[in-house]
């Protein structure tokens, strides 16, 4: 049988913990959904600084001095160029059902519309920062990284996340009954 | 500006450790999601199984910067299911999407796009969100460690042995 995936799970886990272990030796434990807020703090600053200075939310980031980019902008800036540079060394050795815009699975259960496929994956992205700001965190920050430091805070947050998540998907794709 | 190199750096890894795992593959999130293929579930257990083992560790030695997200309950428990359902429904999270759209993903760049206008819409929520969600029933940055009262490498041994095990041996792939 063809192999299909590029390094297994087992390689990607125990690279992934020892970069955490790593990350939080040198620096701190792994995030990236902060980043979407300073980012959006940066912007505003620049196009309406008053506005920005006036939410409490967008003020604590993105200051005048250093914007809010620090180690964790930086390091969702590397996942970018590091996804990106390993996407266009290694396309070939990726398997097929993994490429492209518009997953198979989606495609079986609810059709070719690409503007289906992509206002799912806007409105998904929404719900995704807004859940992720309210818990402090989301996959790598309260997930990975919060429940290796043993946060109590985090393992809420994996149950919630995780029991949200498996239900939508089920209900998502219910087989009909009949 | 060392910390930020480091920061670039350890993102680069990560980003790759998501492409080359295919993390940030439709099929893997949903099929996990779905209970059939426990491919993201078992990569995750295995990364914390490391991880907590490696953290705790390197706190026995002093030299762990922790940095533990407070437990406000009412917050952190609707945040995590409005999450989950935004995950089931993208097939993305947070971090995948971004090594996603790098990899040149349509749906995954409206995810990013999403992302930004979620964490927007949090921004101009939060002062009503902060007195209600996030100032009651906060208990702080608190760990099991904190809770159980003892040493957090003694509950980090059982509990990456658990997790690990879970990855390996317990979890298996179902088919139809």
């Amino acid at each position: 049988m063809e192999r299909d995936y590029i390094i297994s799970w087992k390689v990607a886990g125990i690279a992934l913990g020892l970069l955490l272990t790593l990350a939080t030796a040198l620096v701190q434990p792994l995030g990236v959904s902060t980043q979407f807020v300073v980012t959006d703090a940066v912007v505003a600053h620049k196009v309406a600084p008053e506005f920005a200075e006036s939410n409490a939310y967008l003020s604590k980031y993105g200051e005048k001095e250093d914007w809010g980019v620090g180690y964790g902008w930086m390091l969702v800036l590397g996942m970018f160029v590091g996804g990106g540079v390993s996407a266009m060394l290694l396309r070939k050795r990726q398997p097929q059902e993994d490429k492209g815009s518009m997953p198979s699975m989606w495609q079986a259960r609810f059709g070719d519309s690409v503007v289906k496929r992509n206002m799912a994956a806007f409105g998904g992205g929404v719900l995704l920062l807004f859940g992720a700001r309210l818990a402090g965190g989301c996959t790598s920050g309260h997930m990975i990284s919060g429940i290796s430091q043993l946060a109590v805070s985090s393992f809420l947050f994996g149950v919630t996340a995780f029991g949200a998540a498996i239900l939508m998907a089920h209900f998502l794709y219910r087989t009909r009954q009949g | 500006m060392t910390t930020l190199i480091i920061g670039f750096l350890i993102g680069c890894a990560f980003g790759t450790i998501l492409y080359l795992s295919g993390a940030t593959s439709y099929r893997r999130i949903l099929g996990t999601l779905r209970l059939k293929d426990m491919w993201i579930i078992k990569l995750m257990a295995t990364a914390i199984g490391v991880g907590t083992l490696g953290i705790y560790l390197l706190d026995l030695g002093g030299l762990a910067h922790m940095s533990v997200k407070p437990a406000y309950l009412w917050g952190v428990g609707l945040g995590g299911l409005i999450f989950g359902v935004g995950w089931a429904v993208s097939g993305f999270c947070p971090g995948t999407c971004v090594v996603a759209a790098a990899e040149g993903k349509k749906d995954a760049m409206f995810t990013v796009l999403g992302a930004f206008v979620g964490a927007f819409l949090f921004s101009l929520a939060f002062p009503v969100i902060e007195s209600t969600l996030i100032a009651r029933a906060n208990f702080g940055s608190i760990t099991l460690e904190d809770l159980l009262g003892f040493n957090g490498i003694y509950i980090a041994i059982p509990f990456s042995l658990a997790l690990l095990g879970l990855a390996f041996f317990l979890l298996k792939d179902r088919y139809e």
